[in-house]
């Protein structure tokens, strides 16, 4: 299976990086072919441009040859994995921007004739993964809402297929979890990595 | 009121710059002072850095490149924005202006051993914002309406206790009419007008 992991965290000793190596052997040693995108490290351009928004619908979205590179690789993934830290209940940015910029209309989905329906176009993920880390505590997050988790488990699931399967591991209270905690959820990953199917 | 207005649109002649020119016409009408930010014209970087990571818990006065954001901030009584919707929530350029400009010392404290923040707006009294939705109100149920809640709560607990939101939104923008998206910016412009 194409395992698509895309993560964004600008420090690269930072734990939400631990997590994205904890996943890569987790997939890997499940003979899992892993393509990592660290939106930071890849100097990501987050906003969308003019041009592109022009373009949007037109027969060629993509202006940008790393935008092309990342519409492929979704495009031949059977499972997306998210990674990121939640800030104001929601993913950074620079992930916002990856979503808007790589799942076009024509990549994700189409509109029907009337442009009323969404024709997914994610029909080949089988498996979409969130994988976040909080800092406030786990009523907090519910008491605002996980919008970054909604925004992935409903908002981008609507264009993927019927039997998509969703799966969610969070991490509350990052800042004041211990070193044995923080071990055993990346245990957690690298373990849940392995068993995907 | 001193009015403090975020807008976030690409293109300069859509229909959601041209409901930010109806939000100014409106409050022109009223006795506001009014300060835009145009995010995307500004040419706005809404990337938290590496340095802006590390510094976050730092004192605001350390962070120069983003003074004048802290100023409008700490300005304002009311909160606008308007933006379009995208994937249920607001474009990266505005979440991006969240995740640097919301900052330690302006927006919070975390005072030592406390586990969540301390809000610091409560200068904002109100919050309103004005969006627009490719698809149905009823999908954007069933996703959740994570770019609301965004706003209105994570947002919102960091205002005034007594803070009001309100929630303008035009639904269905991929299959709208002409007349619908007119009404809708009348629509715009009168609440605006009375605020």
């Amino acid at each position: 299976m194409n395992v698509l992991i895309v993560h964004a965290h600008p420090i690269p000793e930072s734990f939400n990086h631990a997590i994205v190596a904890a996943a890569r052997r987790g997939l890997e040693a499940a003979q899992h072919t892993v393509t990592t995108l660290d939106l930071y490290a890849l100097g990501y351009q987050a906003v969308m441009s003019d041009d592109e928004w022009q373009a949007y619908e037109s027969l060629s979205p993509v202006r940008d040859p790393m935008v092309a590179e990342h519409v492929e690789l979704v495009r031949s993934s059977q499972a997306i994995v998210f990674i990121y830290p939640t800030w104001w209940s929601a993913m950074p940015a620079i992930m916002r921007g990856w979503m808007e910029r790589t799942m076009l209309m024509g990549v994700a989905f189409d509109l029907n004739e009337s442009r009323r329906k969404l024709i997914p176009r994610l029909t080949q993920v089988r498996h979409l993964i969130g994988v976040s880390t909080h800092g406030s505590p786990w009523w907090y997050v519910k008491l605002v809402n996980d919008n970054g988790r909604r925004m992935i488990s409903r908002t981008l699931r609507f264009n993927t297929g019927l039997r998509t399967k969703v799966s969610w591991h969070a991490l509350y209270a990052l800042d004041r979890r211990s070193p044995q905690k923080r071990e055993k959820f990346l245990m957690r990953i690298e373990s849940e990595m392995r068993n995907l199917r | 009121m001193k009015i403090l207005v975020i807008h976030a649109h690409p293109h300069q002649q859509s229909f959601n710059s041209a409901l930010c020119d109806n939000v100014l016409r409106g409050l022109a009408s009223g006795d506001h002072d009014v300060r835009i930010r145009k995010l995307n014209a500004e040419n706005f970087d809404p990337c938290l850095s590496a340095e802006e990571w590390r510094a976050h818990l730092d004192p605001p006065e350390t962070k120069p490149q983003l003074a004048s954001h802290f100023d409008d901030l700490r300005w304002c009584e009311a909160l606008v924005f308007v933006y379009p919707t995208w994937w249920g929530a607001q474009p990266a350029i505005i979440k991006g202006w969240m995740d640097r400009v919301l900052a330690h010392g302006v927006a919070w404290d975390l005072p030592d051993g406390a586990n969540r923040l301390r809000p610091l707006l409560h200068n904002v009294r109100r919050i309103v914002t004005v969006t627009t939705y490719g698809s149905k109100w009823r999908v954007n149920a069933i996703q959740g309406v994570p770019g609301r809640r965004i706003i209105n709560r994570s947002l919102r607990i960091i205002c005034h206790p007594r803070c009001r939101t309100k929630w303008i939104a035009f639904y269905g923008t991929d299959s709208s009419t002409a007349r619908q998206r007119e009404v809708f910016s009348q629509r715009v412009e009168t609440y605006f007008s009375k605020l």
